[in-house]
């Protein structure tokens, strides 16, 4: 079923990944103490050895980009292939087999969703200037679009960019024009402290209807007034930041479409935003969905025939392994040239389900040794995925936005009608 | 043999059109209440015409040869339109077993029979019990003295068992449980309809009173050919419920978009749509695990014994939540004899108990996992 483009596609990447990297080692399989016990969702790195971790990971992205594989879907003068959507996906999952940086603090937001927009909607000394060092890993990008007031519902942004010369700009002098000084703070920002710019969502009109009033603009993070702040999470590491900014001057030649039309901007940066298939199992805590680390578990703790708890097992390894059956047959359509449907939203929600009930069946298996450490291998570890799991179901679109989209873009269920409260910017 | 993507949707095309014209829910609810539970016309047309009885038997007993992959589209269909027919027991159980039992000279004398619609067949392992498990059938073989077996005792839950033109039967003989083969008019056999919860389903106890039968395989096999053949049924049976709860989906689907309460249409309320969008996950995950698990059959994979009994338990939830759901979001109108939602619940309640419910196909999964 394979079609010959992406069968002589797939060849490349295997010969390109073949000829630098190795094979990734198999963590589902498990001897029991032995080796790293580590169970981290997130990174939570001293910080040198984040510097490195960084570092390789520009490192892999420049070898990728000289092969040609730093920018698969990107224009060929930009220092793109050309190829489409599925061939990303389908580099992707073959690379997941491979013992590879991980590169996700450049290709998860810059890489993934700013270049794109940057693409789409800069001008074109912006696009000189940035996208080339972007795809060769040398410069990073954040995403500045989430704040205490706009979660879910982004496009109530507060952050307010003023055109410097005179007044609050309107959409009819959207000319270019004087710097733009911008105040407000943004929050839940990944890589930020890694960051040479970043794409700021900006209210420059908060009269309009609030899709309507918001501006974008690309924030040099070394710009004065910008100041990024480490926000510890619940699992004791800071993954993510506060990102204050204090009269940041910009010019208007680093604004992204037009005035007041920064949500069609935003819009461009969230369609981006994708799922992966084919990577479910990989990483530490693959450990946590694999049938054999779990049944080695309950057998180190004696736990092997409790009837109630092989009951729960077998009830979450039916998810997990039915949701690795969907992930292959996605990846099956992708190898014939077809994107897929609703599998990756899909996918993505049963991921965060499933790792959290491995994390709850794990602690309910672990009893006290999960609320002490004893300095038992592969026990108090779990503690990390645990205080992980929460933010599955948030992070990338909570689980409930995620539900509305799918009802309403897989099946057709209604949009909740807007009410005139909802189409204000709360002040 | 196997159909390429387009081929698998033609088949569907013309399944779905076959069903729509000849097994609309009119037709489905005059069955339910009538005996035999099937139309005898309907059950040759599909055999005539669309070849479904011998779509997966080998060519060589006059079948077409294809797969679990095939079936499966068909096996989808016909349990999104609640099909009333001996398709399941003939071709799922009846037919599986002859194959599994590796015996050449009982499938060449019943295959093609099967093959052709012209018999309908079904497969007596459970008894008063319920359980499926071979190790626990208490019916009795003994030689007759004259090449032949003599049959004793009572079998229940038996699908189509007062219609089918044969009965392929497990009884334990002093080498252990051991596959048998009796015809319908075969003396001493008497079948009594059970009520159902699925009417849809026929299903019967019966009675073997010094029945005379026929040795199918070798003596003491049954414990190896069911396990073979309750991996390829539970994914047939999966297909089905995966095709049922798709519809239980659309249903609800189709509904919420045009009720309004409130002045709005149910479907905009976010409890309504979540609810629908849970149902959508399920459903999804419930076709990847039966179709992954037909292709895994197919191939011949080490690999299939795991995924049909992820299938079977994935697709059993997946179903009944769709079923339960489906009313909920009709509400009161849901509840209603006439509303066809309660066909649903009923098939899809009996679908997850048929071959003994989750405490059996958890333990199968581990089991098949070295758990």
């Amino acid at each position: 079923m394979e079609s010959d483009d992406m069968r002589d596609f797939a060849t490349e990447a295997r010969r390109f990944l073949d000829a630098h990297v190795a094979k990734a080692p198999d963590r589902t399989a498990v001897t029991w103490g032995e080796g790293d016990d580590s169970m981290a969702y997130f990174s939570s790195l001293p910080p040198e050895e984040e510097r490195e971790f960084v570092q390789r990971a520009r490192e892999w992205q420049r070898i990728r980009h000289e092969n040609g594989f730093g920018w698969i879907t990107g224009p060929v003068e930009y220092g793109g292939r050309g190829l489409t959507p599925v061939h990303d996906l389908l580099y992707d999952a073959i690379e997941s087999e491979y013992d590879v940086a991980d590169t996700g603090v450049l290709s998860v937001i810059g890489l993934g969703m700013i270049g794109p927009t940057i693409l789409a909607h800069a001008q074109p000394h912006i696009r000189d200037r940035w996208l080339p060092a972007m795809y060769r890993g040398d410069a990073i990008a954040c995403q500045l679009f989430s704040e205490p007031g706009a979660g879910s519902d982004l496009a109530s942004v507060a952050t307010r960019a003023v055109r410097e010369d005179g007044g609050p700009s309107r959409s009819s002098e959207a000319e270019s024009g004087g710097d733009w000084v911008l105040n407000g703070q943004k929050v839940w920002t990944s890589v930020a402290q890694h960051s040479q710019i970043g794409l700021a969502l900006t209210r420059t009109n908060p009269d309009a209807p609030k899709h309507r009033g918001i501006t974008a603009f690309l924030v040099p993070m070394d710009a004065p007034g910008v100041e990024v702040r480490p926000l510890r999470q619940m699992t004791g590491g800071a993954d993510f930041n506060e990102v204050f900014l204090t009269d940041v001057r910009i010019p208007d030649d680093h604004r992204l479409g037009e005035v007041d039309g920064g949500w069609t901007v935003a819009l461009t940066t969230l369609m981006n935003e994708r799922a992966t298939v084919g990577s479910e199992g990989v990483g530490p805590v693959g450990a946590a969905l694999s049938p054999d680390h779990l049944s080695a578990l309950m057998r180190a703790t004696w736990t092997w025939d409790d009837r109630a708890l092989r009951a729960r097992l077998a009830e979450l390894l039916v998810d997990v392994l039915a949701t690795e059956h969907l992930n292959a047959r996605a990846l099956r359509k992708l190898r014939g040239g077809v994107a897929p449907g609703p599998e990756m939203s899909v996918s993505k929600l049963m991921y965060g389900q499933n790792l959290t009930r491995a994390a709850h069946f794990v602690s309910d298996v672990l009893g006290p040794r999960i609320i002490a450490d004893t300095g038992q291998w592969g026990t108090y570890a779990w503690t990390e995925l645990l205080l992980a799991t929460p933010a599955l179901r948030i992070l990338g679109g909570t689980e409930e936005i995620m539900k509305n989209i799918l009802a309403e873009r897989v099946l057709g269920l209604p949009k909740e009608p807007v009410t005139a409260a909802a189409k204000e910017v709360r002040s | 043999m196997t159909a390429d993507e387009s081929e698998l949707r033609e088949l569907r095309a013309s399944v779905r059109e076959f069903l729509e014209a000849k097994s609309p829910e009119e037709a489905v609810r005059k069955l339910m209440e009538s005996e035999p539970r099937f139309d005898p016309a309907v059950w040759s047309q599909a055999a005539d015409q669309l070849r479904l009885p011998g779509l997966a038997i080998p060519e060589e007993y006059g079948g077409d040869g294809f797969g679990l992959v095939e079936l499966g589209v068909v096996l989808e269909e016909m349990g999104r339109a609640l099909f009333c027919a001996p398709f399941f027991a003939t071709v799922l159980l009846a037919a599986q077993a002859l194959l599994a039992s590796g015996d050449r000279d009982a499938c060449a004398r019943f295959l093609p029979g099967i093959a052709s619609g012209r018999t309908t067949a079904t497969l007596a392992v459970a008894e008063d019990h319920g359980s499926w498990d071979p190790a626990m059938v208490s019916a009795r073989a003994v030689p007759d003295g004259d090449g032949g077996w003599t049959v004793r005792g009572r079998k229940c839950f038996v699908i189509d068992g007062t219609t089918a033109d044969l009965i392929l039967v497990v009884a334990r003989t002093v080498a252990g449980p051991t596959l048998f083969v009796v015809e319908r008019d075969a003396t001493g056999l008497a079948a009594e309809p059970m009520e159902t919860l699925d009417a849809t389903r026929a299903m019967a106890r019966l009675t073997f009173d010094a029945v005379p039968a026929t040795l199918v395989g070798a003596e003491g096999a049954g414990g190896r050919i069911m396990a073979k053949v309750l991996d390829i049924a539970s994914v047939g049976l999966a297909a089905e419920q995966a095709g049922g709860a798709r519809r239980c989906l659309e249903t609800s689907a189709d509904y919420a978009r045009v009720r309004h309460q409130f002045g709005r249409p149910i479907g905009s309320f976010q409890a309504v749509k979540h609810k629908c969008a849970d149902m959508l996950v399920q459903v999804e995950l419930a076709e990847a695990s039966s179709r992954e698990a037909a292709r895994l059959a197919d191939e011949g994979s080490p690999d299939f014994p795991v995924a049909a009994a992820v299938a079977h338990a994935c697709c059993s939830r997946a179903y009944m939540t769709a079923a339960m759901e489906n009313i909920q979001v009709h509400g009161g109108i849901g509840f209603t004899w006439e509303h066809p939602a309660h066909l649903y619940f009923r098939r899809a309640k009996s679908s997850q108990l048929l071959f003994g419910g989750p405490a059996v196909y958890h333990e199968r999964l581990l089991d098949r996992l070295g758990i």
